[in-house]
């Protein structure tokens, strides 16, 4: 009892502060860029620069392979500009790249290099085979590298018709994929969400120390922990509030909710109790700004794998924003893993328990650092 | 004047290496410069994870491992285990006439295209010796992440000096001195440029370390000064309507956390957002400067270009500034 008159004294104090709307307000805002700034899909098309140094009959022919891979585009004639000089190209847009065929080698190198993108010049060798020549930035990787350098030893026929009949055996077929809209939910919900759990936690308290509240406890029938966890009560309800704000008009009712609220409760539970613990280390939000702040940026770091396919190092694994974005993106995925976000739920709720016993323990010693 | 000014800077400098706080501002962007340094490689070196059985077949394994990171692994099982696991492996497995590729399912089509298209070359017997091509290089060196991180974290160092800027006033508020400097001799602007400076050299300071840590000591570092102090300009106004409007460290944090909001949106409308879209982007300072700094990284910062996107960042200040000043005088009497 005494633990929700807590909870209810300190929701009523929320409400009358500017912090709890500006989340709400800061949860209306991503919604409305999600859904009127970010599209469904990125597109992302690469350019490049080529110059046919070839016979015209060759290169009529290269330009038409390339003109026949998509039915309906046609070539439009464009004027390039680059370091003070304007050169003519042939523009033809595909699905994933935009090309445009200049008609001399220094047209090549000069865009390729301002525009910080490849460029090719294709020429016959003696042998009347078609030969390379790439202008590259120097900042690609070796495997890279080695790759384009012999990615057209073989006939583009050739290698399109070999790579169509590869076997592919996939272990899972039931998997649909996200559109980058969805892809983008995951890490807002966590950071905007979950995570802010811990500066907030700590703000809280901060505030809280310099007007004398805890040391108040000292002297009230009131164990600190209840004091404690109301506080978390209230972060979680902003939380959970603004969390659901930014999926439900997205996801609707595509998502398990029982899952998502269970796994954005007990990741805000172990932030805002780390959150606590940091607190119980300094006076002021100032002296702890140092750890809240570096601890802030680790905890992002996985989100860059996120956006990465094939970055993952093994070092990201172990920081706790992993299974954050890995279980919140299960959740989402139409067929994801239930067993992910449940372990991953258990995993915070443990690791949020032990955090509030040892702050609590703290707390009780000192009742005020 | 400038004496007051000075007095009023040495005081917050004081105020703060006491608690450390423009410390832990100068010394964090640094950690996280050599963080960008720590992690950039490994990512502009990201290529396609292949997993293969141990010694099936050495010759096919040390074939991909000039193209993709090879991980190998005692059985089949063992490789189906690895190709389970949550980020993207691809294993390419022995069948009776060649060789399949096996995926968990969920992988992005540019992966599997780039793993179907090795394991074509493999076994059409294209070999690195028989390139019928020649690679020319620029002699760039610091790849396009790295570029974008560094850019971000130069952003996020004129935040952290608006942010600097806010405690101050805070701080100045909690102890009831804002009121009091009325009845001494120092002016309202000497008071505002004085508390402007702690922030102004945080964000010199920094930005300028972290780009010399990052190997941006090439570029044109006055270029970079200007951009990174007409942002910061803009922080610090944002920083004392902060401070003077929150009544707390609650109030003033979650008025940060509002300010990231242009800030994200900038950078990624700038990244991530084609053509004509930009256009929706144009109000925001943040997407001036980093377009600004973005060009200055690259090496192909033009004056006069560069003056025009310090002329808009100075522009969208004064409006602003046009629109708060009666609230910052209002506030400070």
């Amino acid at each position: 009892m005494k633990l929700l008159s807590s909870f209810k004294k300190e929701l009523i104090l929320a409400s009358r502060s500017f912090y709890f709307y500006i989340e709400l307000i800061f949860a209306l805002v991503i919604l409305a860029v999600l859904l009127f700034a970010v599209p469904e899909n990125f597109s992302s098309t690469s350019t490049e620069y080529l110059y046919l140094n070839l016979p015209k009959e060759v290169k009529e022919i290269y330009t038409d392979t390339i003109l026949e891979s998509v039915p309906g585009i046609e070539p439009e004639e464009v004027e390039l500009e680059a370091d003070g000089k304007t050169y003519d190209a042939q523009l033809i847009v595909t699905d994933e790249e935009e090309i445009y065929i200049v008609d001399n080698e220094e047209a090549v190198r000069t865009l390729a290099y301002s525009e910080q993108v490849i460029g090719a010049v294709i020429e016959l060798d003696d042998n009347n085979q078609p030969y390379y020549k790439y202008y590259l930035q120097g900042y690609e990787s070796t495997r890279l590298k080695n790759l384009i350098s012999i990615l057209f030893n073989e006939s583009t026929d050739v290698l399109e018709e070999r790579i169509e009949n590869q076997e592919v055996r996939p272990l899972s077929t039931d998997y649909e994929p996200l559109n980058d809209r969805e892809n983008t939910l995951p890490p807002l919900i966590a950071f905007s969400g979950s995570l802010m759990g811990m500066f907030v936690m700590a703000s809280y308290i901060f505030l809280d120390k310099n007007e004398g509240v805890i040391k108040a406890y000292a002297v009230t029938a009131s164990p600190v922990w209840q004091y404690l966890m109301s506080k978390i009560f209230v972060i979680l309800l902003t939380t959970v509030v603004s969390g659901l704000i930014i999926v439900m008009p997205i996801m609707g009712f595509r998502i398990n909710y029982g899952l998502f609220l269970l796994l954005l409760l007990t990741t805000g539970f172990f932030a805002s109790s780390l959150g606590l613990l940091i607190a119980s280390f300094y006076n002021n939000l100032t002296k702890a700004f140092g750890v809240v702040y570096l601890l802030v940026i680790l905890l992002m770091v996985p989100s860059i794998a996120y956006f990465i396919p094939g970055w993952d190092p093994v070092w990201i694994k172990i920081i706790p924003s992993y299974p954050l974005l890995q279980g919140f993106k299960e959740i989402i995925l139409p067929n994801g893993d239930i067993a992910y976000p449940l372990i991953a739920s258990a995993g915070f709720l443990t690791a949020g328990i032990i955090l509030f016993a040892v702050t609590n323990i703290r707390f009780k010693k000192t009742l005020s650092v | 004047m400038l004496k007051r000014i000075l007095t009023i800077f040495a005081r917050d400098l004081k105020v703060n290496m006491r608690e450390f706080l423009t410390l832990y501002m100068m010394i964090i962007p640094l950690i996280l410069a050599v963080g960008i340094n720590f992690i950039s490689p490994s990512i502009n070196d990201t290529s396609v994870n292949l997993a293969l059985v141990e010694n099936e077949n050495p010759k096919q394994a040390a074939y991909f491992d000039d193209f993709a990171h090879v991980e190998l692994f005692s059985d089949e099982q063992r490789v189906e285990d690895r190709v389970r696991s949550r980020d993207d492996v691809v294993g390419i497995l022995p069948k009776d006439n060649g060789y399949y590729i096996m995926t968990q399912g969920n992988e992005p089509e540019s992966i599997l295209e780039y793993a179907k298209l090795l394991n074509v070359l493999y076994e059409s017997d294209v070999q690195l010796e028989d390139a019928r091509s020649e690679i020319v290089e620029f002699g760039r060196t610091v790849p396009p992440l790295k570029k974008m991180l560094v850019n971000m974290l130069l952003l996020l160092i004129s935040m952290l000096a608006g942010m600097l800027i806010a405690m101050n006033i805070l701080e100045e508020k909690v102890d009831n001195t804002v009121s009091a400097i009325n009845v001494t001799p120092t002016s309202r602007s000497a008071f505002i440029l004085g508390k402007s400076f702690t922030g102004m050299f945080v964000a010199l300071f920094s930005s300028i370390a972290c780009l010399l840590i990052t190997g941006f000591y090439d570029i044109n570092l006055g270029q970079a000064a200007l951009v990174v102090f007409s942002s910061t300009i803009l922080s610090l106004l944002i920083g004392f309507i902060q401070g003077l409007n929150s009544n707390d460290v609650m109030e003033a944090a979650g008025s940060v956390k509002l300010l990231f909001l242009p800030l994200a949106g900038s950078i990624a409308g700038y990244e991530f957002v084609t053509g004509n879209w930009q256009i929706f982007f144009y109000w925001s300072p943040f997407y001036w400067a980093y377009k600004a700094n973005d060009m200055i990284l690259s090496k192909s910062g033009a004056w006069p270009q560069l003056i025009l996107y310090i002329g808009i960042i100075l522009a969208i200040c004064g409006a602003v500034y046009a629109v708060l000043a009666p609230r910052i005088v209002k506030k400070l009497q």
